[in-house]
């Protein structure tokens, strides 16, 4: 159906007014411009709930102003929310909306701290345009229906984080920031040309069609409309896809940018940027690439565990806590790929729901480190930390709160991603020999076990133990608050998952049936 | 005679309401204390009686709920509403016998124990914390218990773990005080002492790995059947067949045994249980000893009617003899290996602890020899079932009364060893007699409740002719009168080894009046066995509504003193607890410079003490495999990132330069260049139109 207000366009539109408000008034009224962010931030999470309330999800909710360029054979450009980006929306909107809080305390003190070092630092107005265009990029990868538009959308969100890490990051934050532009556009270019490859050849590059009423329908695979040429621009975007989520191999790049961005942009970074890749293959290379995909999915596998097991086992030698949670991430990215290639709808539906799991655990994460980054003098070295639980209680229970949906137990929403991408597997290796159960039993308990002990180890390395020095005792505040009321939120959303699970089955069962 | 599904209630015949309050008002309290918390309410007794009302409120659902079903109506209450679509999770309810005793054991002894704790932690720093997790562990625990569906008592199978570890690493500064083992003593370098916040992380560990099999199990039930209620597959055990036809059942069956053998810290998981003692002594009393570690034989007792309905094919019952056999095999060896670190142990609630992990190896072995007896009379199958459940209950009883004693003990000598206890019977009198009490139910001296329990599950391992299982259960009660009496005998009665700071003399009423209504109730059930094992047994018997036959075969598990295997057991304790009796009381055997002169003595002393070794395995092996592993890895980390950080733009800097020093800035070189590339580019456009 159509929406009767453009309501995502208002989502998209509204925070990059904010944020030229906040570029004029510069480094006047921060605080206010912080709370307008937030406010348009949020508007994606009201109207998902207005729209569970009133309508199926799962048969799309399109933003009335569509923009037909089948003339230009480009396609038409729509904004869609369905089952399968309903969590990703609503993982983007509450991080975004709650670091943009967040990030005020954050900025200033870094935007201080950056002139007292004799650097020069665009004012925290302008950070707001960019955290805020940054921000509403995402929104749009979720929710564009078009390979260009997407492209459109991913290209603003490289070049906004990319001038957030040169503009704010830390170290040597010139050439981080250049390396990460070039690696995710190295990512890019594979991708476009792959999207290119297609596009021209199939004549559209639309994935989802949306007919006359609003109901929206996945195109025929490329092997189909453009022939056996469909295996070149398959390669060129599933590796640019890969090498974009990070997994094993070509992950390199992500632990100095998540590490050296300033807090809060790595906040966004980290779980909702590069999950979006994982989404983009469900959404994209699904449809357009069936047999390729059911061709290489048990490499695909092999791949989700590798990269689950490395990233977990390298970021426990790590002694910097952002970088820690970094490589946490590649690890965590292989959960997506691990449901993806199952290939089963219990295992897809794991996946975009997992992107929901770690955006919360994950920024919460980060915000923590950012919280003693900010009011312990920078401190990040985990071998200097210990004993913080005593003087940060409520940081280190949502420090906790963040380790829990990594390793999905209850009472968060990781719990459900864990069950689902379970049961995926265990579909996939169907448990019909004793070699396939002691197959699945040691490859998901070395998984979940190494999760577990990254977690537990790091959070007593972090928050047991006796402080190694004198540390002030917490005192709450908004920027605090924002972590702690993140962290419950997952909490919340493990006890009302329903309105996410039934549109996520239906939309996880039409991707796997495309499989066939 | 079969096992028929006669009144097996699959339907829903109550409502939610009162019955899912039973860890309703649990939660609700924990979350108030949350929330209390959170808005910066601090007063501990807030906080203790807040703890103590939600639990209070949640006993009292659970009595009504045991009358109810008592009086033969088994209540299954689920939500209209489905809570997580898709998958299919509603909230509800299933009480049945086992079901209604386990939430009477839990909540009542959770409220005992409450009390108790408001008046041990008063004044501790994190007193707020203690109490939420309390609160959050008794609820997760009877949702546990009571839950219709696996993935709801997965829920509280979680819930209970991050409980545990919270409380374990309660003391989470990591003072020495609060460690457990000998401070500096390592075992093959492997250090055998630990800090809270080191053990926290072992218990989430071992168990984590555990559960990570449970979900297994669950994810393939669910795909085999599209359900995860219980009632349901127990209504058709159609999958038992479909495993067992592609020879899987038993390598499946212990995948999904994995979590109740982790939680119960049967070998090789018991590790964990062992290193728990660092949690303020109400929470081992109640989490490490009579309730939470009990989940994985509550998850058998509540499994294994469900898989010997599917025995009557032979297919399936071979393969689940295979399964209950390995079972019984790992109780029988945790039971007696656990028994011979109690015997040299010096620290009271390791002995405790020890015991424990002991104590479920019967539980698994009782319920383990239900499932072996299927196949050769299925009546005698209900023998292992009531057996496992009559230890469970007399265990939580004794055992929590234990700890709950060696809280107070610990305090008043100001150390967790016993070298420093001694002669306490002189200044408290009512908490010696409520040692020995529960001391004895412990050593399985009739007549108190341990036994009759005991003596139930060695009985359904003699019948089910597990011999080697019969054999360790039997040595091990011996071992278990020899650790107790000792235990006993160096408290309460002889003098201390060293001299310590404390200050004995009887506890307060609020601590002394949970433990000594414990140690009574211990031996009231024992004399009034006769009375209460048939309720048990009717109780476990409507399991599900699985008829194990019971009235049939009452005589089968009636224990009678006269009865050969009773008399061999209780001949073998009586051998023990004289022996040990004569070593302290008559000879005085000074065993310090024994093990100082006899170097097999000391050798035999370290092996045991330090755990058979089996610590340091696991650290030497598996935790510095990984650690290996982990930095094997971070060092091809760093040269993937040398590869694209630094060779990579070193070749094209070096390019680079090549093509720099062909821009010279010359102005004939250039023409030449520019002439030579056109007449290229000339070229090969005559080739192609020409």
């Amino acid at each position: 159906m159509y929406a009767k207000i453009p309501v995502w366009y208002i989502s998209i539109l509204l925070p990059v007014l904010v944020g030229v408000l906040g570029l004029i008034l510069g480094e006047r009224k921060g605080s206010l411009i912080a709370k307008l962010s937030a406010i348009s931030l949020i508007i994606p999470t009201l109207a998902l709930g207005h729209y569970w309330a009133n309508v199926n999800i799962a048969e799309g909710v399109v933003d009335p102003i569509v923009v037909d360029l089948t003339k230009y054979r480009l396609g038409t450009f729509a904004l869609v929310l369905d089952g399968l980006s309903a969590p990703i929306v609503l993982g983007i909107s509450l991080v975004t909306a709650f670091v943009a809080i967040y990030g005020y305390k954050y900025m200033s003190v870094r935007i201080e701290e950056m002139h007292s070092e004799g650097e020069k630092a665009p004012s925290i107005g302008a950070y707001y345009f960019l955290y805020n265009v940054f921000a509403v990029s995402m929104l749009g990868m979720a929710l564009a229906n078009n390979l260009i538009f997407f492209y459109f959308f991913l290209e603003v969100s490289l070049i906004s984080s990319f001038l957030l890490i040169a503009y704010y990051g830390y170290g040597d934050r010139r050439k981080i920031s250049l390396l990460y532009f070039i690696w995710t556009h190295v990512a890019g270019a594979l991708f476009i040309a792959g999207v290119l490859y297609y596009g021209v050849k199939a004549g559209s590059f639309d994935i989802l069609t949306i007919s006359s009423t609003g109901i929206i329908s996945y195109i025929a695979p490329a092997s189909t409309t453009i022939g056996s040429a469909y295996k070149i621009a398959a390669a060129a975007i599933i590796i640019g896809l890969f090498i974009k989520m990070a997994v094993f191999g070509v992950h390199m790049w992500l632990p100095y940018a998540h590490a050296e961005a300033p807090t809060p942009v790595s906040a966004l970074l980290s779980p909702n940027l590069i999950g979006i890749a994982g989404y983009a293959f469900v959404r994209f290379a699904f449809p357009l690439f069936p047999e390729v995909i059911y061709k290489i999915h048990y490499y695909l596998l092999g791949l989700a565990i590798i990269t689950i097991i490395y990233g977990g086992l390298v970021a426990l030698r790590q002694t910097d806590f952002k970088r820690f949670l970094a490589y946490s991430s590649v690890s965590q990215m292989g959960y997506l790929l691990l449901g993806i290639a199952t290939l089963s709808a219990y295992g897809i539906g794991g996946a975009i729901l997992h992107y929901f799991t770690h955006a919360i655990g994950k920024a919460v994460l980060f915000m923590v480190a950012g919280v003693f980054i900010t009011e312990l003098h920078g401190l990040r070295n985990i071998t200097k930390m210990g004993g913080l639980a005593r003087a940060y209680p409520l940081t280190a229970a949502a420090a906790l709160l963040g380790f829990m949906h990594l390793v999905g137990m209850p009472p968060t929403i990781g719990m459900w991603s864990e069950l689902l991408i379970t049961i995926g597997v265990v579909k996939a290796i169907p448990l019909t020999t004793v070699d396939n159960v002691i197959l699945v039993a040691t490859i998901l308990i070395l998984s979940f076990g190494i999760s577990a002990a990254y977690a537990f180890i790091t959070m007593r390395k972090i928050f047991y133990g006796q402080l190694k020095e004198q540390v002030p005792q917490e005192v709450m505040d908004g920027f605090k608050y924002a972590v702690v009321v993140l962290a419950v939120l997952g909490v919340v959303f493990f006890l009302i998952v329903a309105p996410l699970m039934s549109p996520l089955q239906q939309a996880s069962e039409l991707v796997a049936s495309l499989i066939g | 005679m079969e096992f028929t599904g006669t009144g097996l209630v699959v339907e829903p015949n109550a409502s939610l309401m009162p019955w899912a309050l039973i860890w309703g008002f649990s939660y609700l309290g924990a979350a108030i204390l949350a929330i209390l918390y959170f808005i910066g309410v601090k007063n501990e007794k807030i906080y203790g009686w807040g703890s103590v009302a939600s639990i209070a409120l949640s006993t009292i659902v659970s009595f009504m709920a045991l009358g109810k079903v008592l009086g033969g109506q088994v209540i299954y209450a689920a939500s209209s509403v489905t809570w997580v679509p898709w998958i299919n999770i509603g909230i509800g309810v299933y009480l049945d016998g086992l079901g209604a005793i386990m939430a009477v054991i839990v909540s009542f002894l959770s409220l005992l124990i409450a009390i108790y704790s408001t008046e041990y932690m008063k004044g501790d720093w994190g007193v707020q914390r203690y109490f939420f997790f309390f609160t959050f562990f008794v609820a997760s625990m009877l949702l546990l218990v009571t839950a219709d569906n696996l993935v709801l008592m997965f829920i509280g199978w979680e819930g209970t773990g991050i409980a545990s570890y919270a409380l374990i690493g309660h003391w989470y500064t990591d003072e020495e005080e609060y460690w457990v083992g000998v401070p500096g003593r390592k075992a093959f370098g492997t250090p055998m002492y630990f800090e809270p916040s080191h053990s926290g992380v072992r218990a989430l560990m071992f168990t984590r790995i555990g559960d990570v099999g449970l979900l297994i199990g669950m994810a393939a039930l669910y795909l085999l059947t599209g359900t995860f209620s219980i009632p349901e597959l127990a209504a058709d055990t159609g999958w038992l067949a479909t495993l067992a036809s592609k020879g899987v059942l038993t390598a499946l069956l212990l995948v999904f045994t994995l979590g109740a053998l982790a939680k119960s810290a049967q070998f090789p998981f018991q590790e964990w249980l062992v290193t728990a003692m660092t949690g303020p002594t109400p929470v081992s009393a109640l989490i490490h000893a009579a309730t939470m570690v009990k989940a994985g034989v509550y998850f058998m007792l509540r499994m294994a009617p469900v898989f010997l309905l599917g025995a009557s094919l032979p297919l399936v019952a071979s393969q689940l003899q295979t399964y209950f056999v390995i079972i019984a095999g790992l109780g029988a060896i945790t039971a007696f290996m656990m028994a011979t670190m109690a015997l040299v142990s010096n620290e009271l609630k390791l002995i405790l602890a020890y015991s424990t992990a002991s104590q479920l190896g019967y539980m698994f072995i009782g319920v383990a020899a239900a499932g072996v007896l299927v196949s050769q009379a299925h009546e005698a199958a209900a023998l292992g079932v009531v057996a496992g459940l009559s230890h469970l209950m007399s265990h939580a009883i004794f055992k929590a009364a234990l700890f709950l004693i060696a809280g107070w003990l610990i305090h008043a000598a100001h150390s967790r060893f016993i070298d420093y206890m001694g002669e306490y019977a002189k200044y408290m009198k009512v908490t010696a007699i409520a040692m020995w009490l529960a001391g004895l139910s412990l050593m399985a001296i009739p007549p108190l409740s341990g036994f009759f329990s005991k003596e139930l599950t060695l009985k359904a391992a003699e019948e089910a002719h597990l011999v080697w299982v019969y054999a360790l259960g039997v040595i091990t009660a011996g071992l278990t009168a020899a650790y107790t009496l000792r235990m006993i005998l160096r408290v309460m009665h002889l003098p201390p080894k060293k001299e310590g700071h404390g200050h004995p003399h009887e506890a307060p009423i609020l601590m002394l009046a949970p433990y000594t209504l414990l140690a009574i109730l211990a031996l009231v059930i024992g004399l009034a066995w006769t009375w209460v094992y048939p309720e048990l047994a009717k109780g476990i018997s409507e399991t599900l509504g699985i008829a194990l036959a019971v009235d049939a075969v009452k005589e089968l598990y009636q224990v009678s003193i006269a009865a050969t295997g009773t008399i061999i057991t209780l001949g073998w304790v009586a051998v023990n607890f004289i022996a040990v009796a004569a070593i302290y009381l008559a000879l005085r055997v000074d065993f310090d410079s024994i093990l100082e002169k006899n170097t097999i003595a000391r050798a035999i002393h370290d092996f045991l003490f330090d755990r058979w070794y089996i610590n340091a395995l696991i650290y030497i092996v598996i935790v510095g495999g990984f650690a290996g592993l982990s930095m094997i890895l971070a060092g091809i980390d760093h040269v993937i990132d040398l590869a694209y950080h630094a060779a990579i733009p070193a070749v094209f800097a070096l390019g680079a330069a090549g093509l720099r020093a062909l821009h010279r800035g010359k102005t004939d070189y250039y023409l030449m260049l520019y002439m030579y590339f056109v007449s290229i580019i000339l070229l090969v456009l005559y080739i192609i139109w020409g």
